[in-house]
């Protein structure tokens, strides 16, 4: 082993001076959301989907374009897609700002960097924003989703589907589960389908609006001849999303409720997915949610409120897994006891868990760059109250934690945010 | 829409599963590395060249590809999965080739936990004017029809005074269409005539247990070369590493050509290797010679479909040398004419023939010519000949080819297999060889004619020696071994078409 900088020095014990100290304290605050509809925008370009979230969001923190110190944008694969490949100078030209931008791949990413600008003092007021126009491409899409998520995988055959197929079959033999318990892990998968489609006829903003049944999923499953349908899967989708995040200062002045970042966390794992030493869920999701959990000081059982990245109804139900909601091996079991008696969200070890109530990526739609944004966009207004129909009550508020888990790639990267607003 | 450079490093790393092995710990990766994780700073410069070109592994999990993506979409449904080398070691993303499935099938386990070994194929469809890309990191069951063979160099025992054939290969695929007597094999549709080349030089290579690195030059004679510029034979020697291997510069130390000359592209080269190899200044020391065809053919009911009913697929490679051979080349002699009997013009995707004048003017007359005077050349008659193998395009011509040159039924027939395989063009005679190979004992004479059209033929005499028997148990993928198996898997008509077509 090479002799790492790191040796002899146990994590969190090298003296932190007061100001570091006082600057964790001060997580930046969100001030406000915004979103477009997902689903298929023939007839918008990305630079009108954007704008339309980006005003929403200025709007709704109560901000002017001309306050904004920074911008970060997130988009997977514009270039691909749209063949853009500077976003800045598009939205340099839409907001009329020369002020500093970057591009990352996804929202979390983005909302990751622009968390660390502010808490490291460079810029107060920022605007983080997300956009995807899969359906220019449609007829290309998943060779290209392929080949970016893997392409030693993808020279080989494989296809975004596949790989969740071997997922899930890897998670079978590893926990020897097989008859009527394999049925009820079948159920449980198609439950979240149907929870998430259910979720999402409360949201103006989803893709899929129509209720399923579990009807719908396995005739799907059954026309494909496979484990995983249609129905089991996050569609293609275009959409924006955008929010404003500022120094805590700010926050304060700020009209509406200002939601905290209370901790992040981000981890990776290798491209080729054959080589990953585990082969039965992401790695990088359960290091992420270390990192975040160590940062905000909370506990897993603290959190009653995620959004989980279900690119798949077997993502959701191995997230639970590896965030440490759910025992290994035991999600499926958790879920299906949660649907004999369904009250609207998981019971897990006698507590509340709510996923996705939004729709998940499964009806709200998943357009990558902007996806992170809507889950955000979800618990913000959760945490405000704001969410309508859709609203949900904690012991008789409403929630103060909420949780939102996105993914690049299959697994790749993993991004955890933990948003909380100011109980005082 | 391909990128050539990028299709190329791929093909460099994926053509041969190339790998590194840490020396100090002994972990392994897939794709060359530098340095090894767990070892660090240490392990540079301890780093070994490994490759899984001739290793076995085992599909751990898989899963049914029923709807692929674009560049995958002619493969119909398959068999995705991980492949596990060395006890999981490694582990690669991996196809199942050669297995047809059926749509309908339900999502099936069955290949789980299967022994697989990794086969040279093309990787997936591309624009018809790019550069066809091709991976090893399609398996194959082994299922007994393609078994795993270990891939041991000898150290040569006895050097001759006349040059011979050292070693030698043939490959067809596990696929047939029968219809009546006749039996052809049909290449899966990740194959072409070039990696029927690449598989034949490796069972030549497993055979003749000859250093990779000791092959000089290799000759792929082909006439359904999927390119019309752009050699077969570079494709062999890299994927085969034939001739040392340079790595600073990415080249191999060896001459590469691609001969045409219709059926006797390959056959023609058999003089050159041999006189290559004793030409005390070449510095050759073997030579590889390979005929390789995706017989083309238009469907029937177009012009030119007579053909369909007899094209077959295959490959045959002979290694050449002075040491531990197995048939000395006793004499030769070729013939040539301008008769142009059976052509395909530039452009075109399938050849046109003369029909009745592709017999006696053509093959008859050439391959009479041919075998006589080499004959007459070394005083032989009929009976010092325990073997003769003519050009086999149909099974009537070389029946009656080696009824008119006085041979009998035990001499010509273990050399004739058109009703086995086709009619594989460029690797027609040269399989035929190698039956006749794979069956005579020491000092037999084995006398091979084939002929092209254009045309011409080419006679070679062979004398087996006593290495002969010692090396045929280093081969279980023989000619027999192909022909009867249980494996061998028929399609009908609109298959054989299809996949013929390929991607």
């Amino acid at each position: 082993m090479d002799k790492s900088l790191k040796d002899g020095i146990a994590k969190n014990t090298i003296p932190l001076s007061e100001d570091v100290e006082f600057m964790k304290s001060q997580s930046p605050a969100i001030l406000g959301v915004g979103r477009t509809k997902f689903g298929e925008h023939y007839e918008k370009d990305p630079e009108s989907l954007i704008d339309e979230a980006g005003l929403q969001a200025l709007d709704s923190a109560g901000v002017t374009r001309k306050d904004l110190d920074a911008c970060y944008l997130s988009d997977y694969f514009l270039q691909v897609t749209n063949k853009i490949g500077l976003e800045e100078g598009f939205f340099s030209e839409l907001l009329e700002l020369h002020v500093p931008m970057e591009k990352t791949r996804s929202f979390s990413s983005a909302l990751l960097n622009a968390c660390h600008a502010i808490q490291a003092g460079k810029y107060d007021i920022v605007l983080v924003g997300g956009m995807e126009k899969m359906t220019d491409r449609w007829d290309k899409i998943r060779d290209d989703l392929m080949l970016l998520e893997d392409p030693w995988s993808y020279y080989a055959g494989c296809t975004p589907e596949a790989n969740h197929d071997l997922l899930l079959k890897g998670y079978i033999n590893k926990h020897k589960i097989k008859g009527e318990q394999l049925k009820k892990l079948y159920n449980a998968l198609a439950q979240i389908s149907v929870k998430n489609h259910q979720n999402a006829t409360k949201n103006p903003f989803a893709q899929y609006t129509s209720p399923i049944t579990i009807d719908t999923v396995t005739k799907a499953r059954k026309s494909a001849c496979k484990s995983l349908g249609l129905f089991d899967f996050a569609p293609v989708s275009d959409g924006a999303s955008a929010l404003i995040l500022a120094n805590p200062k700010m926050a304060k002045k700020c009209s509406n409720i200002p939601i905290y970042v209370l901790g992040s966390g981000s981890a990776t794992d290798y491209i080729t997915f054959p080589a990953r030493e585990n082969r039965t869920g992401f790695t990088a999701n359960t290091l992420a949610m270390g990192d975040a959990l160590n940062q905000s000081k909370i506990e897993v059982k603290d959190i009653q409120l995620a959004e989980l990245y279900d690119q798949s109804t077997l993502l959701e139900m191995l997230s639970l897994e590896d965030l440490g909601f759910c025992e290994k091996g035991k999600a499926w079991l958790d879920i299906y006891k949660s649907y004999e008696d369904y009250k609207g969200f998981y019971e897990i070890g006698g507590k509340k868990l709510f996923v996705n109530l939004n729709g998940g990526l499964k009806a709200d739609g998943n357009p990558l760059g902007a996806t992170g944004g809507a889950q955000i966009f979800e618990i913000v207004k959760q945490l405000r109250g704001e969410a309508d129909n859709r609203q949900i009550e904690l012991n008789g508020e409403y929630p103060k934690l909420g949780l939102v888990s996105e993914l690049e790639g299959f697994g790749t990267k993993a991004y955890i945010h933990i948003l909380g607003r100011n109980t005082d | 829409m391909s990128s050539q450079p990028i299709e190329r490093r791929v093909s460099y790393i994926g053509d041969r599963l190339r790998g590194s092995q840490c020396t100090i710990c002994g972990k392994e990766y897939f794709r060359g590395k530098n340095y090894c994780g767990v070892c660090g700073r240490k392990s540079f410069g301890k780093m070994k060249d490994i490759d899984f070109f001739y290793e076995q592994g085992t599909l751990e999990i898989s899963t049914v590809v029923k709807q692929p993506t674009n560049r995958f979409v002619k493969m119909g449904s398959y068999t995705y999965g991980i492949v596990a080398f060395h006890e999981g070691k490694t582990r690669v993303p991996g196809r199942l080739t050669d297995t047809l499935i059926d749509c309908e099938q339900q999502d099936i386990t069955c290949f789980d936990g299967k022994t697989v070994v990794p086969r040279f194929r093309r990787r997936y469809t591309v624009g018809e004017s790019d550069v066809i890309p091709t991976v090893s990191l399609a398996f194959s069951v082994e299922d007994g029809y393609y078994p795993h063979q270990k891939y041991e160099i000898h150290k040569p025992k006895k050097r001759y005074e006349n040059p011979g054939i050292v070693g030698y290969g043939v490959y067809t695929s596990k696929f047939r269409i029968k219809e009546g007597k006749m039996e052809r094999s049909v290449p899966f549709i990740d194959e072409d005539a070039v990696t029927a080349a690449v598989e034949a030089g490796k069972m030549a290579l497993i055979h003749s247990g000859v250093n990779n690195e000791l092959i000089g030059k290799i000759y792929v004679g082909s006439e359904s070369n999927p390119y019309a510029v752009n050699p077969i034979a570079s494709k062999v020697a890299q994927v085969l590493k034939l001739g040392k291997e340079e790595k600073t510069n990415f080249v191999q130390s060896i001459d590469a050509v691609d001969t045409e000359f219709a059926c006797k592209a390959a056959t023609s080269m058999f003089k050159d290797a041999s006189a290559l190899v004793c030409y005390p200044k070449s510095n050759i020391p073997f030579a590889m010679a390979i005929g390789a065809d995706n017989s083309q053919s238009a469907p029937r009911n177009a012009i030119g479909g007579e053909l369909d009913h007899f094209v077959g697929f295959g490959s045959a490679a002979f290694i050449f040398g002075m040491q531990d051979i197995i048939a000395e080349v006793e004499g030769w002699y070729s013939c040539t004419s301008d008769t142009p009997d059976f052509w395909r013009r530039d452009m075109q995707a399938y050849p046109r023939h003369g029909g009745r004048f592709t017999g006696k003017p053509a093959y008859f007359k050439h391959v009479q010519k041919a075998c006589k005077t080499l004959m007459e050349q070394l005083n032989l008659t009929v009976k010092d000949v325990d073997y003769f193998v003519p050009h086999q395009p149909n099974p009537s011509f070389p029946i009656r080819v080696a009824k008119q040159l006085g041979f009998n039924e035990e001499q010509y027939l273990p050399g004739i297999k058109v009703t086995k395989f086709g009619n594989t063009y460029s690797g027609a005679a040269p399989i035929g060889l190698a039956a006749v190979l794979d069956v005579a004992k020491p000092d037999q004479r084995i006398v091979l004619t084939s002929y092209g059209s254009g045309a011409g033929s080419d006679a070679y005499s062979f004398l087996t020696t006593k290495q002969i028997s010692e090396k045929r148990n280093r081969q279980k993928f023989t000619v027999n071994h192909q022909i009867e198996n249980e494996h061998l898997e028929y399609v009908d008509y609109h298959t054989y078409r299809r996949l013929k077509q390929g991607l």
